[in-house]
């Protein structure tokens, strides 16, 4: 991976990691669902420094180059990260369902 | 006479609810005192709240499962709407001892702390309930990071048993931690300015029941989320 690719890169992944410091911290976001944004980007900047680690494994993983593997696997990711969120957003709108209906059995309990 | 609360936080504890309500208006009789009760039931799925209506235990129940951070603001908003003076967080699984309200209440009253903390580690005593190593590992670990960030040494950071005075009562009934609440509640109080001091009690073991935390993962991961908790914790903007 050429050297702009790599700095370009840890740049980027330092920005993320400090905005998500930043959103919890403002209580904006729960920790629980930031880690892995933590992690992920973590651990990319440790591969992005780690001399010849990159290289290893895009070796070991069969890739051409190593910005091939990058952006496969961070797609990959995403694509999980999104499933996840997914099954959050249904158990959300289980939750509000409750609510709706309680809130409504109550409102119409007091005015019976 | 200052209004004292004690609110019980409560998921599936059907075999020991009703004993230590009990336990409670027993000590009340006894030593005529009126602590109030409520119970937060946290949408307990065992025959929890059947046996809080049979026997007109004060109560509210959840219609979802929070947990324990949501299960004990619930109660803080309750104090709050009710006027009470203190309050007190007493485990529903029958760990706590009313016999130490007294102890906890006491620095509030004399206007010596805003928040008194319950601890099992100032008083060495080898019959009282310790819990087992890896917690206490993970105890001390949790107290160095409040140190770190707040300067000030809380020896028993994960206990429930604890009380809050009418200014704590507001701040935690607007916002109060939903996950890990007792060590970050208690770090941003003292990032706040506010006074906590700890008294020793002694807990008994669980009788019924299971602990929420139970495998080695499972701690690690929580470990790691209170530290990052801890360490991300601002002064928040009202005093």
């Amino acid at each position: 991976m050429s050297i702009n690719l790599v700095v370009l890169s840890g740049i980027f992944s330092v920005i993320i990691i400090l905005l998500v410091l930043y959103l919890i911290k403002k209580e904006n976001v729960n920790i629980k669902y930031s880690l892995v944004w933590l992690v992920l980007f973590v651990l990319l900047l440790i591969c992005l420094f780690v001399p010849g680690l990159l290289a290893f494994i895009t070796k070991m993983l069969g890739f051409q180059t190593s910005s091939n593997m990058v952006l496969s696997l961070l797609i990959s990711v995403l694509v999980i990260i999104n499933i996840v969120n997914t099954i959050i957003n249904s158990k959300q709108d289980k939750k509000i369902r409750l609510l709706i209906q309680e809130i409504s059995i109550m409102k119409s309990n007091d005015k019976n | 006479m200052k209004k004292i609360l004690i609110v019980i936080p409560s998921y599936n504890e059907e075999k020991s609810l009703l004993k230590n309500y009990q336990a409670i208006i027993e000590y009340n009789k006894k030593h005529k005192i009126k602590y109030d009760v409520i119970l937060v039931n946290d949408g307990s799925i065992d025959n929890s709240e059947k046996i809080c209506s049979e026997n007109n235990i004060p109560c509210i129940s959840l219609i979802h499962n929070l947990g324990i951070g949501g299960a004990v603001q619930t109660g803080y908003k309750y104090a709050l709407s009710h006027d009470y003076d203190i309050v007190v967080q007493f485990d529903g699984d029958g760990q706590h001892d009313i016999r130490y309200v007294k102890n906890i209440i006491r620095p509030i009253i004399n206007s010596d702390a805003d928040m008194v903390i319950g601890s099992r580690f100032l008083k060495k005593d080898k019959d009282s309930f310790q819990s087992s190593k890896m917690r206490r590992i993970g105890i001390s670990i949790i107290s160095f990071f409040i140190k770190l960030v707040t300067g000030k040494k809380i020896y028993d950071t994960t206990s429930g048993f604890r009380a809050i005075n009418k200014k704590i009562i507001y701040l935690f009934a607007k916002d109060y931690p939903v996950e890990y609440p007792e060590p970050v509640s208690s770090t941003k109080i003292l990032k706040m300015g506010y006074k906590i001091v700890e008294v020793p009690v002694c807990m008994k073991d669980r009788v019924n029941g299971v602990s929420s935390l139970k495998n080695m993962w499972k701690q690690i991961y929580y470990m790691f989320n209170v530290i990052l908790s801890i360490l991300l914790v601002t002064r928040g903007s009202d005093k």
